[in-house]
């Protein structure tokens, strides 16, 4: 039983497990990823695929937000610009799948640098004011390019093959996204323990301190806010895949909102608490939609008085109770699930 | 010429909406450090008690009026005590999302208490035409523009004269030490809160009678936001003045360029504002850069 | 290894509609599906349809059921968010198995939801948003019920250059695909009529200012203004015309043509000009169905009843007849093949529809305008 968590030297904090209870975790894990094909329904291999996808999008967000301490309301923008980054070579041009997936990183990387220059050389909030802005002015343009972008009218997004393997089942696209999935955590993972994410995590903690040590922190918010835009990138033209089709229409501003929700919910800072707070955030429509169903007639008969917005309600209560009562988020809970079981009957 | 004017009429009656919840915005942040992102939210609901209370009475615009500055205040309040408070000393990402979960909580409620259809808010002065000089305009988009100038001139004079506008400065430039000092900062925010909703309130509910009322009233908060920026996120009068700026660029960009570019035209403004001058044309040069 | 991978793909795909055909089907009930937006200001379109749909259910049921079976709906909100319809749509399919679906949300949700229609087989009626797309080419499940917006704008420019030669236009419509289709009717109108086009602009959809729009539409001296908003959009011009002291003949489109909208606008909204393939309400045709709709829903529902019900309605008629014919073997391929051939249904709201032997009811228009006093639409002579 372990008791803490303590870190001796150099190269256990370089290493990617700290313990056998984690690398147990993470092969249950794989191996619940590699066996749902086989056994969920197309329904629930779709709501897992939709929150694999919206988990790759909070892990991004989490290099932004968590590790270096930035707020982006532009996951949106960013977002449109991966799937279409997707959407026009493959569809358009007839590129390769491949070249597609890693150009849906590249464009919203570059958009980032546009955005990022300028306003990551002020403190405070303002890398929102303008990613909030950015966001606005991305779907502006897509429909201002109607040659290249179809404007409003979309593109109808195919799924692909990829080296040889082509994706053609609900199941096939589960495994594409979760191959994506695992690739986004252990990039993610690499770079935390790296220079780079040594000097966020020290910007994000204190970031005179962190100048102090030689870290410049212009650049190195700029690359958090790069490695997260490809990132999410990435989620958008997953996203795009899943729906297959494309428009602006299909990215809502308010999946911003969403991003930054997932991570409170999950817990602020840890690749865990992004996918938790996806699956919880994804599924909580679907869960409430069953209690309502579960009252049968009557609450058929809400239907038709508006009581729908009852879930709106509730969405906005989650986030604020998190918020409120447990800042860590579900992170946050397990830990506190672990401490109990560790030290019981002992408080602590 | 007559065309040019009519452009700047209706972009100067559109942009004193954005100018007063930019100044909600700028107050709340000013005493607070707090970004309000529900603001657009509380405006669309103390329109839709104003449109319950007109129902009511028959379109009494006294009792409409009074009822509804009531109401915004006794809400703001309650909203700023028993949510935003208990987070006053969480870091500024928990405090500014627990804005957006009020924010999506607010747009839900108001469909649940009213509905989703568009109402005509029923105050016959309000919708009235007015001939100003060839040029017509709406009762309620002149009661707008006076209420930005009434709005403006009380903030003036308050943060000038008054010792809670004394105090609130002091708030704004330093917490603690205002705390020392003796000042109740509590009280400071609480009338920050107050404020903004009455402004934000006054402009949503002259929106509705101008134009309409429907659910979507709440992305004027987001079509303001600009205004906000372009004024200094911590300059209440500039706030006013960056909405009437921002709501006749709209209208000159719509009336002589492309219609499309109108509705991007602020958030533009917004990214060329933050590369030159980050604090806005009229806040206070504290903002560090790196 | 591909190859056979393949085959069995495509052995799959031929043999599931035979193997789950009878899916949603038990001796006593048939269950249907239906994804729309409930909430938000989409709602009063996804609701309205609904009460269509169930009035149309009711009804059956009152008279025996289909072969003796009682309908049963399954309604999924959406919130009119694309990735919710898709992932309602597989739930409908996959996990309550319905037996066939008799809306799929808006224009954009159905459009972004052809590939899982198709790839699953299931009867599927779109009385919400027809658009090209879903019929145009023709799928063998999926029902179009209505007209679409292009040749709607088509016989509505026509009639407007008929009534008002040599006028100049004006025509303001969003920057999106039903944008899209308005422009396209205007631009196939103009090469059987003279029509002068003053006046053109889109706006980005949520815009609620108006003000410069309708100033251009001042200065360039337009006497009929195609309106191309939804809702509030047509409000708000019409509003600002009115404060402008202009009086083009407007001209509106269906999604917005409900009584809310005129009550909104107030007395300005006297005379406008609307294009529907749907009866008005306060026709004749309208009023028996709104006694009908009394009969079956509670006061606060018939209170909600406008022109999506009447689609629903209609729609959901032509699917019962379909699958009365197919009563004693209830498959999908005989729903299919019974629908694309069945005898024409007459609701009395809207022309009698029937899909013969296509996907598409193409059905007629009326051109109407608005009365203010009685908050009502009546048919142009």
């Amino acid at each position: 039983m372990r008791s803490g968590f303590y870190k001796q030297t150099i190269a256990e904090h370089l290493a990617l497990t700290d313990s056998w209870t984690q690398r147990a975790w993470i092969a249950v894990a794989l191996a619940a990823l590699a066996t749902a094909p086989f056994v969920l329904d197309t329904y629930l291999l779709t709501l897992v695929t939709l929150m694999m996808i919206t988990a790759v999008g909070g892990i991004g967000l989490n290099i932004l937000t968590g590790w270096t301490g930035l707020i982006s309301l532009g996951q949106t923008g960013f977002m449109v610009l991966g799937a279409y980054g997707y959407a026009i070579p493959v569809e358009t041009w007839g590129w390769d799948p491949l070249a597609g997936f890693l150009l849906a990183g590249l464009v919203p990387a570059a958009a980032s640098v546009l955005v990022g220059i300028p306003s990551l050389r002020l403190t405070g909030l303002y890398l929102a004011i303008t990613t909030l802005a950015s966001a606005f002015i991305v779907v502006h343009l897509v429909l201002e390019f109607p040659g290249l972008t179809n404007g409003a009218s979309g593109i109808f997004v195919n799924r692909p093959t990829v080296l040889g393997w082509t994706v053609f089942t609900d199941q096939d696209l589960f495994r594409l996204v979760a191959i994506f999935l695992v690739l986004t955590i252990l990039g993610a993972l690499n770079l935390r323990r790296s220079r780079i994410g040594r000097a966020w995590f020290a910007i994000r903690d204190k970031d005179d301190a962190a100048r102090v040590m030689g870290v410049d922190l212009r650049t190195y918010k700029l690359y958090a806010f790069v490695a997260s835009s490809f990132v999410v990138g990435l989620s958008g033209a997953l996203y795009g895949i899943f729906l297959s089709f494309v428009t602006v229409d299909g990215f809502p501003f308010l999946l911003s909102i969403e991003a930054l929700a997932m991570l409170i919910v999950g817990g602020m800072g840890s690749i865990a608490g992004a996918v938790l707070g996806a699956v919880f955030l994804v599924g909580l429509p679907e869960v409430v939609s069953m209690v309502f169903s579960a009252f049968g007639d009557s609450a058929r008969a809400l239907l038709s008085t508006g009581a729908h917005e009852v879930k709106g309600v509730l969405y906005g209560l989650v986030i604020i109770g998190f918020l409120r009562l447990q800042p860590e988020g579900l992170m946050g809970l397990w830990r506190d699930a672990q401490r109990v079981w560790t030290l019981w009957p002992l408080r602590y | 010429m007559n065309y040019l004017i009519e452009l700047l009429v209706s972009g100067l009656a559109v942009g004193a909406v954005y100018g007063l919840i930019a100044m909600s915005f700028a107050i709340i942040f000013k005493a607070t450090g707090l970004l309000n992102f529900a603001q657009g939210e509380m405006g669309m609901i103390t329109a839709y008690v104003a449109f319950s209370i007109a129902s009511a009475t028959d379109g009494n615009p006294w009792l409409t009026a009074a009822g509804a500055i009531v109401f915004s205040v006794l809400f703001a309040l309650a909203v700023e005590r028993i949510v935003i408070r208990p987070m006053v000393d969480e870091p500024i990402l928990a405090r500014i999302m627990t804005t957006i979960g009020l924010a999506v909580i607010f747009r839900s409620g108001t469909m649940l208490v009213w509905d989703a259809l568009p109402h005509d808010m029923g105050l016959a002065a309000g919708s009235a035409l007015v001939d100003l000089g060839g040029v017509r305009v709406r009762g309620a988009q002149i009661g707008v523009v006076v209420a930005l100038a009434v709005a403006v001139a009380a903030m003036l004079a308050f943060f000038r004269y008054s010792r809670f506008g004394i105090a609130m400065r002091a708030v704004a430039s330093d917490d603690a030490t205002a705390r020392l000092m003796g000042v109740k900062t509590a009280r400071v925010q609480q009338a920050a809160w107050g404020a903004a909703a009455v402004m934000s309130g006054i402009a949503g509910a002259l929106f509705a009678i101008a134009w309409e009322l429907s659910p979507s009233l709440y992305a004027l908060g987001l079509k303001s936001f600009p205004a906000t920026i372009l004024g200094g996120l911590d300059s209440v009068v500039g706030s006013a003045f960056g909405g009437v700026v921002i709501g006749i660029t709209e209208n000159l960009v719509g009336g002589y360029l492309s219609p499309g570019l109108k509705e991007v035209a602020g958030f533009v403004i917004i990214i060329a504002i933050l590369m030159v001058r980050p604090y806005g044309l009229f806040g206070e040069k504290r903002i560090e850069r790196l | 290894m591909k190859s056979w991978k393949g085959a069995a793909l495509l052995a799959a795909a031929l043999a599931a509609p035979a193997m789950a055909a009878d899916q949603g089907v038990t001796d006593t009930e048939i269950l249907l599906g239906e994804v729309e937006p409930l909430t938000g200001p989409p709602g009063l379109l996804g609701i309205a349809h609904n009460l269509g749909v169930r009035l149309a259910l009711a009804e059956a049921n009152a008279a025996g059921g289909v072969g003796g079976r009682t309908l049963k709906l399954v309604a999924e909100d959406d919130g009119y968010v694309t990735s919710r319809t898709i992932q309602s749509l597989r739930k409908l399919i996959g996990v309550d198995k319905v037996f066939a679906l008799t809306a799929v949300s808006g224009s954009g949700q159905a459009v972004a939801s052809i590939p899982v229609l198709k790839q699953s087989g299931i009867p599927t009626m779109i009385p919400i948003g027809p658009l090209p797309p879903l019929y145009e080419p023709p799928m063998d499940n999926v029902f179009v019920v209505g007209q679409s917006y292009t040749e709607g704008m088509h016989q509505l420019a026509l009639f407007l250059a008929e009534k008002h030669p040599g006028a100049k236009w004006g025509v303001i419509t969003q920057d999106d695909d039903y944008g899209a289709a308005l422009r396209e009717g205007i631009e196939q109108a103009k090469g059987e009529a003279q029509i002068e086009v003053a006046f053109e602009t889109r706006y980005a959809r949520g815009q609620k200012d108006f003000s410069s729009e309708m100033l251009r539409v001042k200065d360039a001296g337009v006497e009929v203004l195609i309106a191309g908003g939804i809702i509030s959009e047509n409000i708000a011009m019409v509003k600002e015309a009115e404060k402008l002291g202009i009086t083009p003949a407007i001209a509106t489109f269906w999604p917005g043509r409900v009584p809310e909208v005129l009550k909104a606008i107030g007395p300005a909204s006297d005379g406008i000009y609307a294009v529907d393939y749907v009866a008005p309400i306060q026709s004749d045709a309208g009023q028996a169905f709104l006694e009908l709709a009394r009969k079956h829903l509670t006061e606060d529902e018939v209170a909600r009843v406008n022109r999506y019900t009447m689609t629903g309605y209609t729609s959901t008629r032509l699917l019962i007849a379909a699958m009365q014919t197919c009563a004693e073997d209830l498959t999908w391929a005989c729903t299919n093949q019974a629908l694309a051939d069945g005898p024409a249904v007459d609701t009395g709201v809207m022309a009698p529809a029937a899909f013969a032997g296509g996907r598409f009811t193409n059905s007629p228009v009326t051109i109407m305008q608005a009365d203010y006093e009685t908050l009502s639409y009546a048919p142009v002579d």
